[in-house]
C-alpha cells in the first residue's frame, strides 16, 4: 500500500490537472498568443518604422546636379543629425533631361535631379518624397556654401564649420526623469493585463468548479481529498498559470524592447513591473477563492452568468477607476489603499512616481490581509456549496453549510 | 495471516431538514464477500454509501473499517463508484485515470502503468487518448470502473454498478467484482436488479425508508424466510388440498400447488395424505426468491 496522504502532493496533483487542462485549452493558448503578438508589435514596430532606411535612386543630368547628388548620397553616412532623413541615395547618371524623365516614368528612378547652369530641378512622377526633397535641399546648400567659401578663399576647416555648425546643447533646470513610454500607457497596459487575466482565469476557475459539480466528479474527489485542499489546488494552479502568463507577456515585451534597442523602455518597465507582479499575485489570490465560490453556488454551467455577476463587477470597476482617475491626488491615493483597486492603482502610482517608497508595502499588506480573509470566507462557502448538486445554492445556505 | 478488515456501519442516522434519510442503520460488509444493497428508490442506499465514503457526514452513529474509524488515509484506499458517475467529460481517458490514481496516492509511473493495464483488460487500449465524452456510454462506464479499481482498493463501494450495462458487460462486471471479493476485499454494491443481486451476492442488506429491514447471509435469509411453504404435485390433481386440515392453499399453477402449513399443520402427515391421493412428483419446501423476500419485508 503506497498511499501517501501528503497534503502537498495532493494539492499539487489537483493544481497540476488544472494547469494541464488549461494548457490544452484553445482559448487560453489563443489569448496568450494574442497578447504576445500585441506586445511585440507595440515594442518592435515603432522602432522598425523609425529605423527603417529608405533607398532612393536619383537620375542625374548636368554637372551641378551631379555634384549635389554626390553630396546627398554622402549625407546619410556622414551626418547623425535628425535633420537629415534616414535614406541612402543611389546616383544613376542620365544622358539628358528626356532620358532622366523616361527613367522616372518607367519607375527605374524615384526622381530626377536636373541642372541647367545654376538652376536645379527635382523631377518626380506623381510626387517627390519629403526625404529626397530634404536631402536635395541640404546637399544643394552644402555645395553652394562650399563653392562660395572657396571663392572667398576660406580654409577647408573654416568651410567645414560653416557647412556643419555646432548646435547648442539643451539643459533643463527642472528635469524630469526621462521616460521612453508615457506612464499613462504603462498603467493602462498593466491594468488591462490584470483585468483580462483575473476575468478570464476567474471565469475558468468558476467553470472548472461547476464542471466538477455538474459531472459529479466532485463526489469522487471529495471522497479522497478534503474539500479545502481541493480548493487550494484549484486556486494555486490557476494562480501559478496566470502569473506565468503575465510574466511571459511582460518578459517577451521586454525582450522585444531589448532586440529593438530600447534600453530606456526596459529599465523603465523593469522598475515598474516588480510591484505590478507583486500586486498581480496578491490581487489574483484575493479574488480567486471568491471565483471558486461563484462557481460552486451554481449547479450547471448555465447558472454561472448570474452567480459570477458580482465578481465581474468587482473586477471591472477597479479597472475603469484606474483608467479614468489619472490625475494624481486624493482620489488616487485613497483608491490605492482600497483592496479591490489597490492592485491596479498602487503600481500606477509607483509608475507615475507619486507614491512614497513605503506606500506600496502598506497597500500590499492590506491586500494580503484581505486575501487571507477572502480565502477563509471562500473556503467555508465553497465547502458549504460544492456538494449541493441539485440546484443553485444561496449564499446563506452555503454559509450555514447544512451538509 | 491477519484477517482482512470488514466495514461496519453502526446506528448511523442522517436527516435532511426534517426528512430522516437514515434511521439507526447498522450492517456489515464482510471481507471476501459480495454484499448486495437493495431497497426502493429513496430508501437511503445512496445516502448510506456517501456516508461510508465521507462525502456526507452522519448526524449520529459510526462507520469503522477493520475496527478503526475511517480517516482520510483509509478512505483514499477505498474504491468508489458514485450513483451519478463522475469523470471529467473533456479530459482524455488515460490522463483522467492517472489523475485519479494520483489522487488516491499512487505515484505517477505506477498510476500510468496500472491505468494502461486496466484499459487493456477493459478493451479500451485503443481509446487512451480519446476525450471521455466521445466514448459510448458503455465505454464511459468501463472507464468509471477502471477509476474505481485503479488503486487496488481495500474496500469497494459501488452505487448501481450494473445500471446501463448490456448482459455481456454485466457478466464481465460481475466477474470483476467476484475476483476482487475473492482477493479478500469487502464489496458493497447496490442494485435494482434483484435477480442479478440474487445470482451474485453472498450477503444481503435490505433497506426500506431509511431502516435496515433485513441483513446477513443471503442463503440464510432465504432459508429463514422459507418458513412453512410447501410445493406439492400429485397425479390426479390437488383439489383435495382445499379441504385438508392445517393447510392453506397459497397458489396453484400447472407445476403444482403451493400451500402453507397453518394451525400446527404437519408436513409429514400432509405427505402421507398426498401419497394416498396418487403418485407424488414433487414435495418440497419453497425457498422464496429475493424479490419475494424484498416485497415481503418492505410491505
Amino acid at each position: 500500500m503506497s498511499a501517501e496522504t501528503s497534503r502537498g502532493t495532493l494539492i499539487r496533483t489537483i493544481a497540476g490537472r488544472e494547469i494541464s487542462v488549461k494548457l490544452r485549452d484553445k482559448g487560453f493558448i489563443a489569448s496568450t498568443i494574442f497578447f504576445l503578438v500585441i506586445i511585440v508589435a507595440a515594442t518592435v514596430i515603432p522602432v522598425i518604422l523609425r529605423d527603417q532606411t529608405h533607398d532612393y535612386t536619383l537620375a542625374v543630368v548636368g554637372d551641378r546636379a551631379a555634384a549635389v547628388a554626390k553630396v546627398a548620397a554622402g549625407l546619410h553616412s556622414s551626418a547623425d543629425s535628425a535633420a537629415v532623413p534616414n535614406a541612402t541615395v543611389t546616383v544613376s547618371p542620365a544622358a539628358d533631361r528626356a532620358a532622366a524623365e523616361a527613367l522616372v516614368r518607367g519607375g527605374k528612378a524615384d526622381a530626377a535631379l536636373v541642372s541647367d547652369g545654376a538652376a536645379l530641378a527635382l523631377i518626380g512622377k506623381d510626387a517627390v518624397t519629403d526625404d529626397l526633397v530634404a536631402l536635395a535641399q541640404a546637399a544643394a546648400a552644402q555645395v553652394d556654401i562650399a563653392q562660395v567659401a572657396v571663392e572667398a578663399g576660406l580654409s577647408p576647416d573654416q568651410v567645414q564649420r560653416i557647412a556643419a555648425p555646432t548646435p547648442p546643447t539643451v539643459e533643463l533646470l527642472n528635469a524630469q526623469p526621462e521616460r521612453a513610454v508615457p506612464p499613462i500607457l504603462l498603467v493602462i497596459i498593466f491594468g488591462f493585463l490584470f483585468y483580462f487575466s483575473v476575468l478570464t482565469f476567474g471565469v475558468s476557475i468558476a467553470q472548472s468548479v461547476v464542471e466538477e459539480k455538474q459531472s459529479r466528479v466532485v463526489e469522487l474527489l471529495v471522497a479522497a481529498v478534503p474539500v479545502r485542499w481541493l480548493l487550494a489546488g484549484k486556486v494555486l494552479g490557476s494562480t501559478a498559470l496566470a502569473v506565468a502568463q503575465v510574466t511571459l507577456i511582460v518578459g517577451v515585451g521586454l525582450a522585444g524592447a531589448g532586440i529593438a534597442g530600447q534600453s530606456k523602455v526596459i529599465s523603465q518597465v523593469l522598475g515598474a513591473s516588480g510591484w505590478f507582479l507583486v500586486f498581480f499575485l496578491l490581487g489574483f489570490l484575493m479574488l480567486a477563492c471568491l471565483w471558486a465560490v461563484a462557481g460552486s453556488l451554481a449547479s450547471r454551467v448555465e447558472d454561472l452568468q448570474s452567480t459570477t455577476m458580482v465578481m465581474q463587477v468587482t473586477v471591472m470597476a477597479p479597472f475603469f477607476a484606474t483608467v479614468f482617475v489619472t490625475e494624481p491626488g486624493r482620489t488616487q491615493q485613497v483608491l490605492s489603499y482600497i483592496p479591490f483597486t489597490a492592485p491596479l492603482m498602487m503600481p500606477a502610482r509607483v509608475i507615475n512616481g507619486t507614491a512614497q517608497v513605503w506606500e506600496p508595502w502598506v497597500a500590499a499588506g492590506i491586500v494580503l490581509a484581505t486575501a487571507a480573509l477572502f480565502v477563509a470566507l471562500g473556503a467555508r462557502l465553497y465547502e458549504g456549496s460544492v456538494l449541493r448538486t441539485s440546484n443553485r445554492t444561496r449564499l446563506i445556505q452555503a454559509w450555514r453549510s447544512e451538509q | 495471516m491477519a484477517i482482512p478488515p470488514a466495514l461496519q456501519v453502526r446506528d448511523v442516522t442522517r436527516s435532511f431538514g426534517t426528512r430522516v434519510a437514515l434511521d439507526r442503520v447498522s450492517f456489515d460488509v464482510r471481507p471476501g464477500r459480495l454484499t448486495g444493497f437493495v431497497g426502493a428508490n429513496g430508501a437511503g442506499k445512496t445516502t448510506a454509501m456517501r456516508i461510508v465514503m465521507g462525502v456526507l457526514a452522519a448526524d449520529a452513529g459510526t462507520v469503522t473499517f477493520g475496527g478503526e474509524p475511517i480517516d482520510l488515509q483509509a478512505r483514499r484506499q477505498f474504491g468508489y463508484m458514485p450513483e451519478e458517475r463522475g469523470l471529467y467529460p473533456k479530459m482524455r481517458v488515460l490522463d483522467q485515470l492517472v489523475f485519479f490514481g494520483r489522487v488516491h496516492g499512487l505515484g505517477p509511473a505506477v498510476a500510468r502503468a496500472r491505468a494502461l493495464e486496466l484499459l487493456e483488460q477493459l478493451d479500451l487500449a485503443d481509446r487512451t487518448t480519446d476525450v471521455l465524452h466521445t466514448l459510448s456510454l458503455g465505454n464511459q462506464q468501463r472507464v468509471q470502473v477502471a477509476a474505481a479499481l485503479l488503486h487496488e482498493p481495500v474496500l469497494l463501494i459501488l452505487d448501481e454498478p450494473f445500471s446501463g450495462l448490456d448482459p455481456i458487460a454485466v457478466d464481465a462486471m460481475a466477474a470483476r467484482l467476484r475476483a476482487r471479493a475473492e482477493a479478500g476485499v469487502p464489496v458493497l454494491f447496490s442494485s435494482h436488479q434483484l435477480e442479478l443481486v440474487e445470482r451474485l451476492c453472498d450477503d444481503l442488506v435490505v433497506i426500506h425508508q431509511g431502516r435496515i429491514v433485513a441483513h446477513g447471509d443471503a442463503e440464510h435469509l432465504q432459508e429463514e424466510r422459507a418458513g412453512t411453504r410447501i410445493r406439492i404435485a400429485v397425479d390426479g390433481g390437488t383439489a383435495w388440498l382445499a379441504g385438508a386440515r392445517g393447510v392453506r392453499v397459497v397458489s396453484t399453477d400447472p407445476r403444482g400447488t403451493v400451500v402453507e402449513l397453518v394451525d400446527g399443520g404437519d408436513g409429514q402427515a400432509l405427505l402421507a395424505e398426498a401419497q394416498r391421493h396418487g403418485a407424488v412428483h414433487e414435495f418440497g419446501r419453497v425457498v422464496p426468491s429475493l424479490s419475494e423476500i424484498f416485497r415481503e419485508v418492505i410491505r
